[in-house]
């Protein structure tokens, strides 16, 4: 079953006995990617320390598509305003593991999620959470850009419109009791947080699919940021984009994380250690092999697999 | 650049040499013998012309060819649409070359359009011969292949076999299996001469063979205009008639191909030119064969059609009134500004403004001067096999009546896309704390109209003989609309009456009247109009009826507003003044299109008409469309009206659209976005695509069997509607299902990581992206149910020359049990076009055929008018997605 995974090929002499290791199921060796040493996870790498309050705690989870155990075990607790980065070789349920922070896989039909997450405290796997409040709370922005074939505008008041806090329907406006000014406010002030106002303000009625992908993605994060959440999620916000799109996200992300709880995944390991203020390490197999303040991630890792991952030995 | 590629370059494309031009001429020919081949095919220049018939049509087409060549080379050479290429140019100068030959042969010769066809062939062959020997001889440098190849060697073998076929049958008879014999030499013979020799001999032997053997046959005579052909073996038979024009289609699509490969120097480009002119022409015949259908019905069935219609020179005036406000649309989007085409563009943009500003004037005109318009002319009716002429004209009088429905259709349609345009006026000006609680006060009235509505409707206005719509509902109406009048004038007054420094100061100020004046004005005004039916009054001011009069000065004082607005924003500077100002002109037009088609609806549900300075507007307006508007038969000459059929057809395609879209849409939504995917939407997969080739005869019996037992028992109209609303359903189903599967998951998931719910998100993000797949099956499916003739046949009724129309509308009452709402119309038999086409021409049921033939063309008409509409709708909801 893990053959799949290898699909990297390496000269490194380490190569075969990861192969090895790993085309047993039954044995309780880990799976691991072509060039990766073989250990065994110690719990206290993942405890991290941290002072002030816990937004998110993940206890226990699990997630499984199909018989695919994509999510082993992870637990991590994530502290507020703050940019708490996830990092690891692709395919390592980085993106799993995101989208259950928001239920998020509960539109993949395959998915199988097991275990808690805490949202202050409230559990967001409760059978009667409130899945529209939830995700007003915890925003997501995709890898790839994906705003709405509608408007600029439109896509900003997309959100707080279908919530029901903005009305500019035809009898409202036919009453004149719509809610025009309401919007216009939030359209500035969203952008304005995203960084794109100066480029769109005098466009805001053409179509957002005329932007260019740098721009979609903030026009995202702001479509994000106007229903106001708490937190906010970023699937590889940048890796479609080009580096002077990419900086813009990541002076972006910087700047949320004084009044947001940022997660970010980001495949770019530099990224990671500019913007964020914790790191989480997966690796192959879905496990969460070390979190810990970003400066002891990348200059002192526990485990041996976290450094060899860092410092490019494979990935 | 490289020196290989300069020397490819001068050899083959830039310099131009006696071999190009020769064949671009040869291809040049080919289009017009194609061309040629269409005209005659339909008939529109008959094979045995000769003398003056022959040298008029070539006269044409000389005239055709140089005005388009002409105009063409003139925009090329001036510089306004530049054509460099060699091979448009060369082609350019062989069309005139062509028409310019052909015309002469015409007047020089003694012959008829048959002969002169097949020179043309016979041309073509030998143009073909030269190019491949001087090709092969080296003379000029091409790149041909070794062989043609087996695909175009297998063509010309397929042909060969239906050339020796026929050859065959006619030497030895096909009593003697000998004609099988000679068919196979024939088309190994043409496989081998195409496949074995070099690619620019194979290529252009066997078309010149295949081309030149037509021409022989065709100038020779052995297959002449009157030639026919029956085999025994076929119950038809082919005439000469019919059989030239095909050959010169074939033949001319054969040589053009060759010449193509011929003049790209063979190889891979020859064989793209080749695919090119032929795929070209293959697309022309498309559009081609579309065109001539409608030509040929419009021909046959044009002039029945429009016999004596007569038109009021003021309702063209108000049918022009939107292309009007689209033209000066047009005229105002920007022009551009890069160098010589902005001029050129602005001509362009306000060419429909000059054309509807034009025939705006000579409307005005016939209306001031009382003149006339008479367009006359004449057509001809089969009687007992006798043509007879019949005389009859096209007249514009200056009747100043309009109808209503002519009156509110544009009316309606400008305020609606006027409020679209119109943005907001909200936190502008100074709000009065008086204009507040009017504004708090408006819904409410117009709520207290509804109920009063409501309440009459239900009790009738006189329950229990109280005289209640006479006082009560009196009343109200006055009051409402007196209410209604206030609110109207209050934009201009209020501008008048301010004192701002300014008009756009006094404009901009008195902002919030603007709104409160046109849209409290018109809802008020409505609800007080629609209240008068149902109460039985229609209050008088001296001889003028209220109601209209307050709309008139409505719309006399919106669009004052809209033209004071128009004149202050020319004196303002500033872009915020300046674009309030234009949202406020916005709201006038709103408002005077808006009252102009309440003056209209009024009309339309008291029936009593209402004159005004000499202009009136009633039921029976003036136009008079016999064909259209009337429903009766003819015993003589005149033309018969079939207006029900017309009524029945759009009542049909209404109705089964109304039933299958929201059932087809539901169910696509359903099956897509809901639904497990697996076995059971599979199956019903397969069923609707069963359902969708399940033939209309079947559907009609299924109606006529079971649907029509369990409505009342007779044919109806409501029975016809669900039939082919049966059939609609799972062409618009399968389109809407690839629709909404096409619809990229990126929204769904955006859309639900905002917290929006799975409705809401297939309601505002996944319908709409839907939307143009979703039109373009309905689109197709009205295109089919439209002109379906069969089922009608079983479970419409198909009345046969009604008299009379289904009044749907005016069909519905209210009861007070259920089901509340009945209709009678629904459940009575009707007359539709398809149906009358049928019985009149297949069935030779009463009619002229022409009377068959004008109701074929106004069944193209209404289709085309649904086709139309749907593209709009699919045009402003692509707009809509895309970012231009
Ligand atoms: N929708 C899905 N259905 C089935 N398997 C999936 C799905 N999404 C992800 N997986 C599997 O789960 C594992 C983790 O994927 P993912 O979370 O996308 O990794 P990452 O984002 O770290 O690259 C992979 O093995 C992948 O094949
Ligand atoms: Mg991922």
């Amino acid at each position: 079953m893990s053959d799949s995974i290898n699909t990297e090929t390496s000269t490194d002499a380490q190569a075969s006995t990861g192969t090895q290791a790993s085309t047993d199921g039954e044995s309780p060796g880990i799976q691991t990617t072509a060039g990766e040493s073989e250990e065994r996870v110690r719990e206290e790498w993942t405890q991290y320390q941290f002072d002030g309050a816990a937004k998110l705690s993940v206890e226990d989870l699990n997630v499984w598509y199909g018989d695919d155990h994509a999510l082993k075990d992870v637990s991590m607790e994530i502290p507020e305003n703050s940019v708490t980065a996830l990092i690891g070789p692709s395919g390592c349920g980085k993106s799993t593991y995101l989208r259950c922070l928001n239920r998020m896989n509960d539109r993949i039909k395959a998915a199988r999620v097991d275990g808690s997450v805490e949202l202050e405290g409230t559990e967001i796997y409760d059978s009667n959470a409130n899945l529209v409040e939830l995700r007003k709370r915890i925003g997501m922005v995709f890898q790839s850009p994906n705003p709405f074939p509608k408007s600029i505008r439109e896509n900003i008041s997309y959100g707080p419109r279908k919530h029901g806090d903005i009305n500019k329907g035809l009898l409202a406006r036919l009453f004149g009791r719509d809610d025009t000014e309401a919007e216009a406010e939030l359209v500035e002030r969203s952008l304005k947080q995203a960084a794109l106002w100066d480029e769109v303000s005098d466009r805001l009625d053409d179509n957002a699919l005329g932007l260019s992908g740098g721009q979609q993605q903030r026009l995202c994060i702001a479509r994000c940021l106007a229903v106001d959440p708490e937190v906010i999620l970023m699937d590889e916000p940048a890796s479609a984009l080009d580096p002077i799109a990419t900086s813009k996200i990541e002076d972006l992300v910087e700047e949320l994380s004084k009044e947001y709880t940022v997660v970010i995944v980001t495949h770019n390991m530099q990224q990671a250690a500019r913007i964020s203020d914790q790191t989480a390490v997966f690796l192959t197999g879905g496990e969460l092999v070390e979190y810990d303040d970003t400066d002891k991630i990348f200059e002192n890792p526990e485990s041996q697999r976290v450094e060899d991952y860092i410092t490019g030995k494979f990935g | 650049m490289s020196d290989a590629y300069a020397t490819t370059d001068r050899l083959v494309s830039a310099e131009s040499n006696v071999y190009d031009r020769g064949l671009d001429a040869t291809i040049a020919l080919s289009v017009v013998g194609f061309a040629l081949g269409m005209v005659t095919l339909v008939g529109l220049v008959p094979l045995d012309a000769g003398g003056s018939a022959l040298t008029g049509a070539f006269a044409t087409l000389l005239a055709v060819v140089v005005g388009a060549v002409g105009i063409s080379g003139l925009a090329s050479y001036t510089g306004v649409a530049p054509i460099t290429s060699q091979r448009v140019r060369g082609i350019g100068i062989g069309l005139v070359v062509s028409a310019v030959s052909l015309a002469v042969l015409a007047v020089a010769l003694p012959v008829t359009m048959a002969t002169l066809l097949g020179v043309v062939l016979l041309v073509e062959a030998l143009a073909l011969v030269a190019a491949g020997a001087t090709s092969r001889a080296g003379v000029v440098d091409t790149e041909p292949n070794m062989s043609a190849g087996l695909l175009a060697g297998s063509v010309f073998g397929a042909v060969g076999l239906a050339f020796g076929t026929v050859i065959g049958g006619a030497l030895v008879g096909f009593g003697s299996p000998l004609w099988a014999v000679v068919a196979l030499a024939t088309g190994a013979f043409l496989l081998a001469v195409t496949v074995l020799p070099r690619e620019d001999v194979g290529s252009t032997a066997s078309p010149a063979l295949v081309v030149a053997t037509l021409g022989l046959v065709v100038v020779t005579g052995v297959v002449g205009v009157g030639w026919q052909w029956n085999p025994q073996t076929l119950s038809g038979g082919f005439t000469g008639s019919a059989v030239i024009p095909v050959f010169l289609l074939f033949g001319t699509l054969l040589s053009a191909w060759s010449a193509a490969k011929c003049r790209a120097g063979f190889g891979a480009r020859g064989r793209e030119y080749g695919a090119f002119l032929v795929i070209n022409l293959n697309a022309f015949l498309m559009v081609a064969v579309m065109a001539t259908i409608v030509l040929f019905v419009t021909l046959k069935g044009v002039g029945y059609a429009v016999h004596g219609i007569t038109v009021g020179a003021l309702t063209l005036l108000v049918v022009l009134s939107p292309a009007l406000v689209g033209a000066v649309q047009f005229a105002r989007s920007p022009a551009g500004t890069s160098d010589w085409n902005t001029g050129v563009r602005q001509l362009f943009r306000v060419l429909p403004l000059a054309l509807v500003g034009s025939l705006g004037t000579v409307l005005a005109g016939v209306l001031l001067t009382g003149s006339t318009l008479r367009y006359a002319f004449t057509y001809v009716v089969q009687v007992n096999r006798a043509g007879e002429t019949i005389d009859t004209a096209i007249t514009v009088t200056p009747d100043a009546t309009v109808g209503t429905l002519l009156l509110i259709a544009p009316a309606l349609l400008l305020a609606v896309a006027f409020f679209r345009a119109f943005g907001s006026l909200r936190s502008v000006g100074t709000q009065s704390a008086r204009t507040g609680s009017v504004r708090q006060a408006v819904p409410t009235a117009i709520l207290g109209l509804v109920a009063l509505i409501g309440c009459f409707l239900v009790v009738g206005p006189s329950p229990f003989g109280l005289p209640l719509g006479g006082t009560l509902g009196f009343a109200a109406v006055v009051a409402g609309t007196l209410a209604a009048g206030a609110l109207a004038v209050l934009p201009l007054a209020g501008v008048l009456a301010s004192n701002g420094s300014s008009l756009a100061a006094s404009a901009q100020d008195e902002a919030p009247l603007f709104t409160l004046g046109v849209f409290g004005g018109l809802g008020l005004l409505t609800a007080a109009l629609v209240l008068q039916p149902v109460a039985a009054v229609n209050p008088l001011v001296g001889p003028v009826n209220l109601v209209p009069a307050v709309a008139l000065l409505g719309a006399v004082a919106s669009l004052a507003v809209a033209v004071l607005t128009t004149a202050a924003r020319r004196g303002s500077e500033e872009t915020i003044t300046r674009r309030l100002l234009a949202e406020e002109t916005r709201l006038g037009l709103v408002g005077a299109a808006g009252f102009t088609a309440l003056v209209g609806l009024h009309v339309a549900v008291t029936g009593v008409s209402f004159t005004v300075l000499g202009v009136s507007v009633a039921n029976e307006g003036s136009l008079s469309w016999p064909m259209v508007m009337q429903a009766y038969i003819p015993l003589g000459l005149e033309p018969g009206g079939i207006m029900p059929a017309i009524v029945g057809t759009v009542w049909l395609v209404v109705g089964a659209t109304l039933f299958a879209v929201p059932l087809g849409l539901g169910a696509a939504v359903f099956l897509t976005e809901y639904a497990e995917q697996g076995r059971f939407t599979a199956l019903v997969e397969i069923a609707t695509n069963a359902l969708w080739s399940t033939p209309s005869i079947v559907f009609g019996l299924f109606g006529a069997a079971f649907l029509i037992p369990r409505l009342g028992g007779d044919e109806s109209l409501l029975a016809g509607m669900l039939v082919l609303g049966f059939m609609l359903l799972p062409l618009v189903l399968i389109t809407s299902r690839e629709a909404i599967k096409s619809v990229p998951n990126e929204y769904r998931d955006a859309s639900t990581a905002l917290g929006v719910t799975q409705w809401e998100t297939i309601k505002s993000v996944v319908l709409p992206a839907a939307m143009p797949g979703v039109i373009t099956g309905v689109i197709l499916g009205v295109g089919r149910i439209a002109g379906e003739t069969a089922p009608l046949i079983l479970v419409l009724g198909s009345t046969l020359n009604a008299t009379n129309a289904v009044d749907v509308v005016g069909g519905f009452r209210f009861v007070a049990r259920p089901p509340f709402v009945v209709n009678d119309a629904l459940l009575t038999a009707s007359a539709s076009l398809p149906t009358q086409v049928w019985a009149v021409i297949a069935a030779g049921v009463s009619g002229s055929p022409q009377m068959g033939w004008a109701t074929a063309f106004i069944l193209l008409m209404v289709v085309l008018t649904f086709y139309a509409v749907g593209i709009t709708a699919r045009t402003y909801f692509r707009r809509k997605l895309d970012y231009e």
